[in-house]
């Protein structure tokens, strides 16, 4: 409410209050105006009709002293009829405008005013008597300064007893012996009229105050508040709020138009949430999809390496086994010339020896650059492990290696090829073995898991050795990489055994903490046996 | 005197076949090229050919196509490395008799051969 006029062009409600407060203010000024004006005409009315009476009176008063022709007597009616308040001065003047009587006394044998109704009334120029106004009025208002005051005049005709009085002062031929003219004080009228003018301006002032106040209050109650509180609730809307609701109970169209709107922001809010959520549910599927894209597209590097490494190695191998094939051959053919139990003889054996591992170590990088088409058989997991754990154990290398065997009772059977799943063992304990400086525990187990609702069969070897640097571990299964000394270690085992799981169908995992020790879980498929 | 011809495009290779078959009675003729090979073959006619699969210009399986179309019944056996294991099969259905592994060792190709003599022998095919 305080603020709407500062700006009134801006408020409905205060362009309505000064529009309804302009019209009362207009309707009650023309209703005072015209009321007043009425009661000053009624006043009038009452008071030229006393003012007449008054001259009535005033003529019989003085009738029978003008028919004696008694001007004493006449002066004193006249006089004793000038001191009533309210009369100022009673004169009685002839025709031609010379005053003969009055109530004050100093004034007989003055003239009239010519201009005054006393003359005016009937003629409308003193000097050419013969020309009469059709109407005659007898009375004029003289307002003057503080007071204002009635004039009526009224004629004395000339009557039979006038002119046939004993006196003989009027002749027959005189229409109008004189005029009786009084001056009346409106003084108290004025007063009476000014206090209730006074009242009706109050009475007309507490109206428009009033109608504008309760108008002011209406307009306040049942728009601009309402509205003001629309505004409130959509700049709150507008500036993201969508808690605020507005209170408004009415059933008008302020009332439907705050329910809309309250409904409006309900639904907005019903759909941010939904957005939001579902703006959260994309997130979530997009970081999913992008740690999905990346695991993939870091697998397809990998591979993809590991495919151009393998196919380089394997280019290479390939070429190296045609020098072998001399190798072996003249070794071979020098051999024959010396007696077999001969030096000579024992030292060709090394070079074809050591030619045949030349030979391995190619077939084996093979194996990993390309699958194998091996006889598949059936292998028992478990066996196979038991087997090599045994094997092993006997060796020199882990002598002071304790082995933790955790093996399911359940006999896991995959399809593949023995000697390949005992490599991959082999490799594994050499591993853990120089990770463990040949002191440690190998523990090993098995157990079934599933993966893309496939059985599976999990081989972990953990070992308890110096682990692996988080950044070796990408290169972990990539051929010739070894943190073994140059003459120990070809970097081909886990490669090789990566390869031969890989073609099983299978995986390799990594966890390892430098310091503690490493895990790796091999992941082959269970073979479905058919019931 | 059974005739056998190398092709391989790896001298040492056929050195090396040639100086293990030639003490045991073979007579060994090389070529180095599958070319050269078929361009032998037109001008005399051999009991045994040792054909090597990977070879530049013109591959094994491709000299293996013309033998066997142009001297359909001659023994073929193929040498090949461990990574043409693939190719080495597809060789055997299209008609090569046998297959040995490179590296080889005199005594594995001396049985390999060996075992195309004896086969021969027993149907009675040589001539």
């Amino acid at each position: 409410m305080k603020n709407i006029f500062s700006n009134p062009e801006k408020s409905i409600a205060a362009k309505l209050i000064i529009a309804t407060g302009i019209l009362i203010v207009v309707v009650s000024f023309i209703f005072w105006y015209a009321t007043l004006k009425k009661q000053e005409k009624d006043i009038m009315s009452i008071a030229t009709s006393y003012g007449e009476s008054f001259v009535k009176f005033t003529k019989r008063s003085i009738n029978h002293s003008l028919l004696t022709h008694n001007p004493d007597e006449t002066q004193q009616v006249l006089e004793n009829l000038g001191t009533p308040e309210g009369v100022q001065k009673v004169t009685i003047y002839n025709h031609e405008g010379k005053v003969i009587y009055s109530s004050n006394a100093a004034n007989i044998g003055t003239a009239v005013d010519t201009a005054s109704v006393a003359c005016r009334s009937c003629h409308t120029d003193p000097a050419k008597s013969a020309a009469l106004l059709p109407a005659a009025v007898m009375w004029s208002v003289q307002k003057e300064k503080g007071a204002t005051s009635l004039k009526i005049v009224s004629q004395i005709s000339n009557e039979p007893a006038c002119y046939s009085a004993s006196c003989h002062v009027h002749s027959s031929e005189q229409s109008i012996v004189g005029f009786v003219e009084a001056d009346l004080s409106l003084a108290l009228l004025d007063e009476a009229l000014f206090k209730q003018g006074l009242a009706l301006t109050a009475y007309v002032a507490v109206f428009v105050l009033a109608v504008s106040l309760f108008l002011g209050i209406i307009n306040y109650k049942i728009v601009t508040h309402p509205v003001h509180e629309l505004s409130v609730g959509m700049e709150h809307a507008a500036s993201g709020d969508l808690d605020y609701s507005v209170d408004i109970k009415s059933v008008d169209e302020i009332g439907v138009l705050a329910s809309t709107f309250n409904h409006m922001i309900k639904d907005l809010k019903a759909a941010r949430e939904q957005r939001e959520r579902w703006t959260q549910t994309l997130e979530e599927e997009v970081a999913k999809k992008t740690e999905e894209i990346k695991k993939t597209q870091a697998g397809l590097i990998q591979t993809e390496k590991l495919a151009s490494l393998g196919r380089m190695a394997a280019g290479v191998a390939h070429e190296i086994n045609n020098p072998l094939t001399g190798v072996v051959t003249f070794a071979h053919l020098m051999k024959k010339r010396f007696p077999p139990d001969s030096i000579d003889s024992e030292d060709l054996d090394v070079i074809i020896e050591q030619a045949e591992r030349c030979a391995k170590i190619i077939k084996n990088l093979l194996t990993f650059a390309r699958a194998t088409p091996s006889e598949k058989g059936q292998i028992d997991i478990n066996n196979v492990l038991s087997r090599t754990i045994h094997l092993v154990r006997n060796q020199e290398k882990f002598h002071n290696i304790k082995f933790n065997i955790d093996l399911a009772e359940k006999s896991f059977i995959t399809l593949g090829e023995g000697s390949q799943f005992q490599q991959i063992c082999l490799n594994m304990f050499l591993n853990a073995a120089d990770a463990m400086n040949l002191r440690g525990t190998i523990s090993v187990a098995t157990r079934e898991v599933e993966e893309d609702g496939k059985p599976f069969v999990e081989i972990e070897y953990t070992d308890t050795g110096s682990g692996i640097k988080e950044e070796d571990l990408p290169k972990l299964f990539e051929p010739f990489f070894t943190t073994k000394p140059v003459d120990k270690g070809t970097g081909l085992g886990l490669s090789v055994s990566h390869g031969i799981v890989k073609h099983l169908g299978g995986s390799i995992r990594v966890d390892s903490t430098v310091g503690k020790g490493t895990s790796f879980f091999v992941r082959l498929p269970l073979l479905l046996r058919k019931a | 005197m059974n005739k056998i011809l190398v092709i391989d495009d790896e001298a040492i290779v056929r050195t090396s076949s040639k100086r293990t078959l030639v003490p045991e009675g073979y007579d060994v003729k090389l070529a180095e090229s599958g070319k050269s090979g078929i361009e032998i073959l037109e001008k005399e006619s051999f009991d045994l050919i040792l054909l090597d699969l990977k070879m530049p210009d013109m591959d094994g399986i491709e000299v293996l196509k013309v033998i066997m179309e142009r001297w359909p019944g001659t023994k073929v056996i193929i040498v090949t490395g461990y990574s043409t294991v693939d190719t080495a099969v597809q060789a055997l259905r299209l008609g090569a008799f046998n297959h040995i592994e490179k590296p080889f060792t005199p005594d594995s190709l001396l049985a390999a051969v060996r075992e195309v003599f004896e086969q021969s022998q027993g149907t009675g095919n040589a001539d």
